[in-house]
C-alpha cells in the first residue's frame, strides 16, 4: 500500500537507487520520508530470517538435523543446532521435515543471451537467408565482450531457475568462438550490477565454426584462429611493452581492445572456460592451454568418464544435458554402438571424476532449465553420491570460479543464498519451498513444477484418476492411471476389484474407452469391465459395461 | 562417388545408390565417313586407325561426339575356334568351336563336333576364352557424359512422378562411355533414369548400334521407383530439432501417399479405359502406369535400408506389383519376405560402403552369397556410368567373400537375362541366342585379364575407346 | 564398466597387447574400474611389447624390393621386421602364424585420404588456408580406418580438402584403430601441405549460398596468382623477420613482427620443411605449378590425382615429382574427361614415381584393385603394379626407409592375403601395424555376435529403465 505511495518505480532497483540519491540531497526531508517509506523499503530489503527445524546441509560440514540458519542483512548470520538463540526480530521460517541448502550454482549457462543462429552449412541448403538475418541480429561476441553488459535475463527465466533451487548462475553467450567474459550473477531482484558476484568470471571459448565461406568455417580453422589470436595477444603485449619503454623511433603499435582483453588470460589471472565435450576435444584443449600456458576450465566434458584420471589437474564443468536415445526402434538399432555406449556411460562421468579426486561442477550447459535437476539425478543414479552432487552444485563451482569466500556453503558471513526443499533436493519428488537470494526471500511462482510437468505431458487424460462406479450393489472405488500413447491408452488400475494393466484403451477427441479385469472379491473369477466415457478438464464420466449390467461412473484427476 | 574428390562436403562414408550416382550426360553425333568401311581391323590396323582418329579427336572441342568406330553393320558368318568356350549355362568346352551366323549363335561345341559353315571368317582364338558378354543390371550409360556438366546430363527429370519418362528416347549412341564400357566385355546394360519417386522407365540396351533403336534390346524394361525414405542415411546422432523431425515424418508420409494416390489413379484409369463405355481424356503418366498396376511391367524398387525395403515390399503387396528390388544393402535382413514373394534382387553397387558404422565391413561383399545360399534370384549392378566397365570386379568381389566363382559370373550374365525376361536372347552362349560374345585371355573377373575381341549382335566391334586412343596418342609423344 | 566393452579374449588370443579393434569403436577402457590385476598387467605391458615375437611361415612373401619368396617366412620382433627368408626357425617364444597358401605383402600406403577427420576437411573461407592443420582434428572414431585395415591399408596421408589453391597442412598417419588418436600420426614423418589446382579452387562446381560473395579465384590464372602472391608475401615476411633479427643483434630497439601462422607455413615450404602435395588434373596446370616452383623456390613432392600426368610425364619426372592417381575414374567433371586408365603405365614408363591412391573411404578398402588394373591398362608387370601400392607411395611420403617393403629393420606393417593381392578373388585375413595385429578376419567374425548382443542388451536396459521410470512415476502419482 505504501509502496504505491512511492510509486511503482520502487520495484526497479535502479530507480530505487536514484531515489535514495535524491533523498541524500535533501536531508531536511529525509527523516520524514524515511519514516514514511521505512516499511516499504525494508519489506523487500534483506531482512532477518530464522530457518528452523529443518535438516541443514552446510556443505562445509556434516548435515545438521533440526538445524537453524539465521539470515540478516543479506548475509548468513549464523548456522547451528536448534539450541542456538533465535533473534527476536527474525521472521521464522518453519522448515520442519524440510532440507536447507546453500543456493545452487549453475556455472555454465547462456541465460540472457539469444541462442546462436543455426550454422549455415556448405552449399547453403535450407534457408540461408533466415540464417543470415539471425546472424546479423546477433553480432558475434569478442574477447572484450562483457556478459554483464549484454545479459538480458527475463523474470520467467530467473523464476524457472530459482524454482529448482538455483540462486547463482555464470553466464556468457554461446555464440561465436571467443564468447567473451562471463559473469557470475545472483538470481535476485534489482539491477544487474547489484547482483554481480564476479565479473569477469572467466573468458569463454567455444569451438564453433563460422558459416561456410567465413574464416574459420571448419573445426581445424577454429583451432588455428584461437592459436593465432592468442599469439597476437602475446605479440601485442610485447610490442606495447617495448613501445612504452621508449617510443622514439618506433612505429606505434595499434590499439586493440580484443587483444587487450586477453592480457589477464596470458597473465593467468583470468581462467578460460573451453567448451569441450568429447575426450578428443578435451585433449585438443589441453594442447592449446599448454602451448600458451593458460589457466583453464573444461566445460561440457560428457566423455570425462573415459579420461577422468587425466582431469585431476583441471577443473571440469560437466554438462548434465545427457545424450538421449532416439524414439524410433529402427533408429535405435541403426545408431552406432559407440554412441549407445556414450549415451549410457556419459552420466557416469561425474561419479568417475569424483572417484579420481578431480574438481568438478555439474552444470546445465546448453540444456534447458527443466533438464538440470533430472540431469543431476541421473548422475546420482549413475554412481555419484548425493553429497558429491551437492558439492558439485555449490562449493565446487564457487571454488572453480574463485567465489567460494562468498558463496557455496552455509557459513557465517557468506552471502545468504539459501534454499529450502521439502525433501532432499535431488529427490525425484522434491519441491523447493523457499528461496533466499542475497538474504531476500524470493516468492516462487505457483506450481512452477506442476506447470512444467503438465507441459511435458501431451494428453489431458494422462494421470491418475479416482473413479467411482455406481453399481447396483453400491459404489465401487478404484484408481486408474492412464497414459495416452498415440491415441492408445495404456496404464494400470487398482482398487477393491483388484489391480492390473488397462487393456484395449483408446482416446480421441475427448472420448475414451478402456477395459479392466474386475473380480468381485479376492480370488474370484475376473470379468471384463469396459469403460466408455468422455473427458472434461479434470473430470470424466460415462458408462461401464460389466457382466452384471451397465453402470454409470465418474472420476476426477488425483492431485 | 567421384564427387569425393572434391570433398567439399565430408563424405558420409556411405554410398546410397540414389545419392551415390553422380551426375549424368549425353550428346549426339554421327560417325565420320572414314570409319564407315565396316571392316574389322586387325589390332595393328586398329592402332593405325586409332592414331589418325586420335588426331581428329583432339582437333574437336571437348564434348565432340565419339570418333570410335561403331558396329560395322555386316552380320558375317564367323567361326571362333581353338578357344575355351565358357557358355555359363553349361560346362566349359576346351578347344571349342563357335559359329556365329546372322548375328546369332548358330552352333558351338568341342572342335570337330560342330558343323562348319561353307563360307565364314575363321578366327583362331587358341589359348583364349570365349564368354557371353556381360550385362550390367543398372547403369546410367547413354544418359550421361560428364557428371558435373549439366548440359551432358539426362538422367533426372524434374518432379516426383515421371512414370512417362523413358530412358530409351534419350540414349546417346555416340557417347564415349559406350566404347569404354564394351571393351571391357560388358555388352549390355540397363540404362536407368534417376530421381524423384517414380523416376521413369529403363531400357535394356546393347553397347553397339548407330541409333538408339538399334541398341535397344527391351524397352521399357521396368518402371523405377525410388521408394520414399524416412531418412536418406541411417540415423547417427539423435536430432535435436524436434520440429524438423516431425517435418521429416510428415514429408515421408506425404511422399508415400503421393505414390499410392497415383497408382490408385492408374488403377481407375485402367478400369475406365478398359471398360470402353465412356471416352476418357488421355493421361500419359497414368497410361505409363497401367502396365505397372496390371502387373505386366515390373517395378524396380530402389531401397537399401531395411525399413525402406520393408515399406517397399508392403507397398508392392498392396498394389500386387511385379517387384524387383534394387540396391538392397540390407537384403540379408529381409530374406523370408523376398523368398515368399519370389522377388528378385539387383544387388549393388558392391564396391560401396556399408551405411551403418556397426555394419560388418564386408556386408556388401557377402550379400550376394547370402542371396545365393537362400535361393533368391539376383543379379549385380554397378549403378555406374563412366565405370560400368568395372562390373566384373563388383561380381569378383562377391566371389572373394564366398560366392562361387561360376555364380559370380552368372550374376552378370544369365541371371540378369532371366530376371529381365530376355534369357532366350542373351546372357549365355546357347544356340539361337544373340551373338554377344567376348574373347579374353583369361577369367574376365580378374583385373589382369584383357578382352581381346568383342562381338555384339554377331558383329565384331573395335576394341578402341577414348582411353586407348589417348594412350596411343601420348605414347607416341615425340 | 570397462568389462562391458573391452573384449579381453582379443589381446590374449592374438598375443598383441592392447589389441582392441572391435569394430564398434576404439575402446578407451575407463581407468577407474580396472582391477588391480589389470593394472599390473598394463604396467607390465611396455616390457611385454618389446618381447613380442611373431613368425609368419609357409607364405608367399611379396617383398617388393627383393622379389617374391615362395614358402617364405617373416620374423617380427617388437614393432619391426627382424628377418625375411626361406628358412627361419621359430624362436622359442614366438607366436607362429601358419600362412600356407597365403600371400604376405607390406601394408598398403594411401597418399590421399580424408579419413578420421573431425569436422570439415575443407577450411573453405580463404584462397590460402595454410595455417590450419589436419593434425589438430584427427579422430580415432572413424570406422573407415578399421575398414581400411580390413582392406590391407595401413598408412595414409590425411589431406586437407581441395577447395582452395593452398589448403591446410596434412598429416601422415597409420590406422592404429583402437589406439588413442595421439598414437596415429607417424612420428618423424615429414610435414606436408595440400595445394589444389583447377576446378575446385576456382569453385567451378559449387557456389556459396546466395548472398555470400564468390571467392577469388575463378580461373586457372587466378589460382596461379594466389600461389605466386602467397610465396611473394612469405618472402617479405621472412625478410621482415631477418631485419628484426639483425636489429636485435645490433642491440637496437625493435618491435618484433607479428608471428603469422599462415606466413610461417609458407616460409617453411620455402625452407624445404614442408612437402607440397598438390591436387591437379590438367596437364597445363601441372606444368604451371612445376614451373612456378622452379621460379619461386619450392618443390612439389607429389602431384595428386594428376589425371593428365601422362601428357607431361616427362616433365614431371624431370622435376623429381611423384604422381598419385586413381586408376580409372574419369568423366566426373570436365577436367577429368581426358583421364585414362593408361595414365599410370605412361607415367611409370616415363620414370615418374607413381602410386595409386584413394581420396575415398571406400576405394581405400581395395587399393590393390587399382594397382592390379595397371597390368591390364598399359601392361605393367606384377612387380611394378605392387609398387604402386607400397614402396612408391612410401617414397612419396619419404618413409621408404621405414615402410613399403618387407625388409629386416622396417616397420612390421604387414598384410596376410588369402591369395595374390592382385587377384579379385583375394581378401585380407590379417593386417598388422608395427607388429600388432589390428585386423583379423577370424576375430572380426567372432566378435560380430558379441557386439550385436551388447547393443541389444544396452537397448533393452534402456527400454526397461524407461518403462520403470514411467511406471514409478505413475505409482507415485497414485
Amino acid at each position: 500500500m505504501i509502496l504505491r505511495l512511492l510509486g511503482g518505480a520502487v520495484h526497479s532497483g535502479e530507480s530505487f537507487a536514484r531515489g535514495l540519491a535524491n533523498l541524500r540531497g535533501r536531508p531536511c526531508r529525509l527523516a520524514i520520508l524515511l519514516f514514511l517509506a521505512a516499511p516499504a523499503l525494508f519489506a523487500d530489503a534483506p531482512g532477518v530470517y530464522a530457518i528452523t527445524g529443518g535438516t541443514v546441509h552446510p556443505v562445509s560440514g556434516p548435515a545438521i538435523e533440526n538445524g537453524v540458519v539465521i539470515i540478516r542483512g543479506g548475509l548468513i548470520e549464523a548456522v547451528g543446532k536448534n539450541d542456538m538463540p533465535i533473534p527476536l526480530d527474525a521472521t521464522n521460517i518453519d522448515a520442519k521435515g524440510a532440507h536447507v541448502y546453500p543456493g545452487l550454482i549453475d556455472a555454465q549457462t547462456s541465460l540472457g543471451f539469444a541462442a546462436p543462429a543455426p550454422r549455415r552449412g556448405f552449399g547453403g541448403g535450407g534457408g540461408g537467408g533466415a540464417a543470415r538475418r539471425q546472424t546479423e541480429e546477433t553480432a558475434e561476441p569478442t574477447p572484450d565482450s562483457l556478459a554483464i553488459r549484454n545479459a538480458r535475463i527475463s523474470d520467467d527465466d530467473a523464476d524457472a531457475r530459482r524454482a529448482i533451487g538455483v540462486t547463482t548462475i555464470i553466464t556468457a553467450p554461446a555464440a561465436g568462438i571467443f564468447n567473451g567474459q562471463s559473469v557470475a550473477l545472483n538470481l535476485g531482484s534489482g539491477a544487474i550490477e547489484s547482483r554481480v558476484i564476479k565479473s569477469p568470471a572467466a573468458m569463454q571459448v567455444s569451438f564453433n565454426p563460422r558459416p561456410a565461406w567465413t574464416y574459420p568455417d571448419s573445426l581445424m580453422g577454429v583451432i588455428s584462429y584461437i592459436r593465432q589470436t592468442l599469439m597476437d595477444a602475446q605479440q601485442h603485449t610485447a610490442a606495447r611493452a617495448i613501445y612504452e619503454r621508449n617510443p622514439s623511433g618506433l612505429k606505434r603499435p595499434d590499439e586493440n581492445p580484443s587483444l587487450e582483453a586477453l592480457q589477464p588470460v596470458l597473465g593467468r589471472t583470468l581462467p578460460v572456460v573451453f567448451i569441450a565435450d568429447s575426450e578428443e576435444m578435451i585433449r585438443r584443449v589441453q594442447r592449446i592451454a599448454a602451448e600458451f600456458n593458460i589457466n583453464y576450465i573444461i566445460s561440457g566434458a560428457r566423455e570425462a568418464y573415459a579420461m577422468s584420471g587425466d582431469l585431476k589437474n583441471v577443473p571440469v564443468l560437466v554438462s548434465v544435458r545427457w545424450p538421449v536415445a532416439p524414439s524410433d526402434k529402427d533408429d535405435q538399432q541403426d545408431q552406432p554402438l559407440r554412441l549407445i555406449r556414450f549415451r549410457q556411460l556419459a552420466p557416469t562421468s561425474p561419479a568417475s571424476l569424483a572417484k579420481s579426486g578431480a574438481t568438478f561442477a555439474l552444470v546445465s550447459g546448453a540444456g534447458k532449465t527443466g533438464d538440470f535437476l533430472p540431469g543431476i539425478r541421473k548422475a546420482i543414479k549413475s554412481g555419484l553420491s548425493d553429497d558429491d552432487a551437492l558439492r558439485a552444485t555449490t562449493l565446487s563451482p564457487a571454488r572453480i570460479f574463485g567465489i567460494d569466500r562468498q558463496l557455496g556453503t552455509l557459513d557465517k558471513g557468506k552471502i545468504a543464498n539459501v534454499v529450502v526443499s521439502d525433501k532432499p533436493i535431488f529427490d525425484e519428488k522434491s519441491k523447493v519451498t523457499h528461496v533466499f537470494v542475497d538474504g531476500r526471500e524470493i516468492r516462487l511462482p505457483k506450481d512452477e513444477k506442476k506447470t512444467a510437468e503438465a507441459a511435458i505431458s501431451t494428453s489431458p487424460i494422462d494421470g491418475t484418476w479416482n473413479v467411482t462406479v455406481r453399481a447396483s450393489q453400491g459404489n465401487v472405488a478404484l484408481s486408474v492411471t492412464l497414459r495416452n500413447e498415440d491415441g492408445k491408452l495404456a496404464g494400470t488400475y487398482s482398487g477393491e476389484i483388484g489391480s492390473g494393466d488397462v487393456r484395449g484403451g483408446s482416446f480421441a477427441d475427448g472420448t475414451f474407452e478402456f477395459t479392466i479385469s474386475a473380480s468381485a472379491q479376492k480370488g474370484a473369477e475376473a470379468s471384463d469391465w469396459v469403460f466408455h466415457g468422455t473427458l472434461s478438464g479434470d473430470s470424466m464420466n460415462g458408462n461401464v459395461s460389466t457382466t452384471l449390467g451397465t453402470f454409470e461412473f465418474s472420476g476426477s484427476k488425483s492431485k | 562417388m567421384r564427387n569425393h574428390t572434391v570433398h567439399l562436403i565430408r563424405p558420409s562414408g556411405t554410398f546410397a545408390e540414389e545419392s551415390g550416382r553422380p551426375a549424368r550426360p549425353r550428346e549426339a553425333g554421327r560417325m565420320p565417313a572414314l570409319l564407315d568401311a565396316g571392316r574389322r581391323a586387325t589390332k595393328r590396323q586398329a592402332h593405325r586407325v586409332a592414331a589418325v582418329l586420335a588426331l581428329a579427336l583432339f582437333c574437336l572441342p571437348l564434348l565432340a561426339q565419339s570418333t570410335i568406330p561403331n558396329n560395322p553393320g555386316r552380320k558375317q558368318t564367323i567361326v571362333l575356334r581353338g578357344g575355351t568356350i565358357v557358355p555359363v549355362t553349361s560346362a566349359p568346352i576346351p578347344n571349342g568351336t563357335l559359329v556365329i551366323e546372322n548375328g546369332k549363335i548358330k552352333a558351338f561345341g568341342p572342335a570337330g563336333s560342330v558343323q562348319m559353315p561353307t563360307a565364314a571368317v575363321v578366327l583362331d582364338v587358341s589359348g583364349q576364352f570365349i564368354y557371353p558378354g556381360m550385362i550390367d543390371s543398372g547403369t546410367n550409360v547413354g544418359l550421361v557424359e560428364i557428371d558435373s556438366v549439366a548440359g551432358t546430363v539426362d538422367t533426372t527429370e524434374l518432379g516426383d512422378l515421371n512414370a512417362n519418362a523413358q530412358a530409351a528416347v534419350a540414349i546417346n549412341p555416340h557417347s564415349e562411355l559406350i566404347p569404354v564400357t564394351r571393351v571391357n566385355g560388358v555388352t549390355n546394360v540397363v540404362s536407368v533414369p534417376e530421381g524423384g519417386i517414380i523416376s521413369g522407365q529403363s531400357a535394356l540396351i546393347q553397347m553397339a548400334g548407330w541409333t538408339p533403336k538399334e541398341m535397344i534390346v527391351k524397352a521399357p524394361l521396368a518402371m523405377h521407383i525410388r521408394f520414399p525414405r524416412l531418412r536418406s542415411a541411417p540415423l547417427i546422432d539423435v536430432p535435436q530439432d524436434e520440429e524438423a523431425e516431425k517435418e521429416l515424418k510428415k514429408s515421408y508420409t506425404k511422399d508415400v501417399d503421393k505414390l499410392r494416390d497415383i497408382l490408385r489413379d492408374a488403377q481407375a484409369y485402367a478400369r475406365a479405359t478398359g471398360a470402353k463405355v465412356k471416352r476418357v481424356d488421355r493421361d500419359l503418366i497414368l497410361e505409363a502406369l497401367v502396365p505397372v498396376v496390371e502387373g505386366r511391367l515390373p517395378v524396380i524398387m530402389h531401397a537399401n535400408l531395411e525399413r525402406d525395403i520393408r515399406a517397399a515390399i508392403q507397398f508392392a503387396d498392396e498394389f500386387k506389383l511385379k517387384m524387383i528390388l534394387a540396391g538392397a544393402q540390407d537384403v540379408a535382413r529381409v530374406i523370408p519376405e523376398l523368398k515368399s514373394r519370389n522377388i528378385p534382387v539387383l544387388l549393388g553397387p558392391i564396391l560401396a560402403m556399408p551405411q551403418r558404422e556397426d555394419d560388418p565391413y564386408d556386408l556388401l561383399f557377402t550379400n550376394a552369397k547370402t542371396l545365393y545360399d537362400n535361393g533368391i534370384k539376383f543379379a549385380i549392378q554397378t549403378s555406374e556410368a563412366q565405370n560400368a566397365r568395372n562390373l566384373p570386379y563388383h561380381a569378383g568381389s562377391c566371389a572373394a567373400f564366398g560366392l562361387p566363382k561360376d555364380v559370380a559370373l552368372k550374376s552378370i550374365t544369365i541371371f540378369p537375362a532371366e530376371i529381365f525376361g530376355v534369357a532366350d536372347q542373351i546372357g549365355s552362349i546357347d544356340v539361337g541366342k544373340v551373338a554377344n560374345v567376348i574373347v579374353t585371355d583369361g577369367d574376365p573377373l580378374e583385373f589382369r585379364t584383357n578382352v581381346k575381341r568383342v562381338f555384339i549382335g554377331g558383329e565384331e566391334i573395335s576394341t578402341d575407346s577414348r582411353h586407348t586412343l589417348l594412350y596411343e596418342k601420348f605414347k607416341a609423344r615425340p | 564398466m570397462s568389462k562391458t566393452y573391452v573384449i579381453p579374449s582379443v589381446a590374449r588370443n592374438l598375443g598383441g597387447w592392447g589389441t582392441r579393434y572391435e569394430h564398434g569403436r576404439t575402446t578407451r577402457a575407463p581407468a577407474p574400474s580396472l582391477t588391480l590385476g589389470m593394472t599390473l598387467l598394463l604396467l607390465a605391458l611396455p616390457a611385454f611389447a618389446q618381447e613380442r615375437v611373431i613368425l609368419i611361415k609357409n607364405a608367399t612373401i611379396l617383398t617388393i624390393t627383393n622379389g617374391r619368396i615362395e614358402n617364405g617366412s617373416v620374423l617380427i620382433r617388437g614393432s619391426k621386421i627382424a628377418a625375411v627368408g626361406k628358412d627361419i626357425a621359430a624362436p622359442a617364444n614366438a607366436q607362429v602364424i601358419d600362412a600356407t597358401g597365403k600371400f604376405v605383402s607390406p601394408g598398403i600406403v594411401d597418399t590421399h585420404s580424408h579419413t578420421a577427420v573431425e569436422g570439415s576437411v575443407n577450411e573453405i573461407s580463404l584462397p590460402n588456408t595454410g595455417m590450419v592443420r589436419i593434425a589438430d582434428v584427427l579422430t580415432a572414431d572413424d570406422i573407415s580406418a578399421y575398414r581400411q585395415l580390413a582392406g590391407g591399408t595401413t598408412t595414409a596421408l590425411v589431406l586437407h580438402g581441395s577447395a582452395n589453391s593452398i589448403g591446410g597442412q596434412s598429416q601422415i598417419v597409420k590406422w592404429k584403430w583402437g589406439h588413442p588418436i595421439a598414437e596415429w600420426p607417424v612420428q618423424g614423418a615429414p610435414r606436408t601441405i595440400k595445394f589444389a589446382l583447377g576446378e575446385n579452387p576456382k569453385s567451378a562446381n559449387f557456389r556459396p549460398p546466395e548472398g555470400t560473395p564468390r571467392q577469388y579465384p575463378a580461373t586457372r590464372m587466378g589460382v596461379e596468382e594466389v600461389i605466386r602472391q602467397s610465396f611473394t608475401d612469405a618472402r617479405d615476411y621472412m625478410a621482415a623477420w631477418d631485419e628484426y633479427d639483425a636489429k636485435k643483434k645490433r642491440n637496437e630497439t625493435a618491435i618484433p613482427p607479428r608471428r603469422d601462422l599462415l606466413m610461417e607455413t609458407m616460409a617453411d615450404i620455402l625452407r624445404g620443411n614442408i612437402d607440397v602435395h598438390s591436387h591437379c588434373y590438367r596437364s597445363d596446370e601441372i606444368l604451371m605449378l612445376l614451373n612456378l616452383g622452379d621460379e619461386l623456390g619450392f618443390k612439389v613432392r607429389e602431384l595428386q590425382h594428376v589425371l593428365e600426368g601422362y601428357k607431361v610425364a616427362r616433365e614431371i619426372a624431370a622435376h623429381g615429382t611423384g604422381g598419385g592417381t586413381f586408376i580409372d575414374w574419369w568423366g566426373f567433371k570436365a577436367e577429368a574427361y581426358d583421364a585414362t586408365p593408361y595414365n599410370v603405365a605412361l607415367m611409370v614408363k616415363n620414370g615418374v614415381l607413381t602410386s595409386v591412391n584413394s581420396d575415398s573411404d571406400e576405394l581405400a578398402r581395395h587399393l590393390n584393385h587399382d594397382a592390379a588394373k595397371s597390368m591390364k591398362y598399359g601392361g605393367l608387370t606384377e612387380d611394378e603394379a605392387l609398387r604402386l601400392n607400397t614402396i612408391n607411395p612410401a617414397t612419396q611420403l619419404r618413409l621408404e626407409k621405414r615402410i613399403g617393403s618387407i625388409e629386416a629393420g622396417k616397420d612390421a606393417d604387414l598384410v596376410i592375403w588369402t591369395g595374390h593381392p592382385l587377384s579379385v578373388y583375394s581378401r585380407v585375413d590379417t593386417t598388422m601395424i608395427e607388429g600388432e595385429i589390428l585386423f583379423d578376419r577370424a576375430k572380426d567374425l567372432q566378435q560380430r555376435d558379441a557386439l550385436k548382443r551388447e547393443k541389444d542388451e544396452r537397448l533393452k536396459k534402456e527400454a526397461d529403465e524407461a518403462k520403470k521410470d514411467k511406471g514409478g512415476k505413475e505409482k507415485k502419482d497414485a
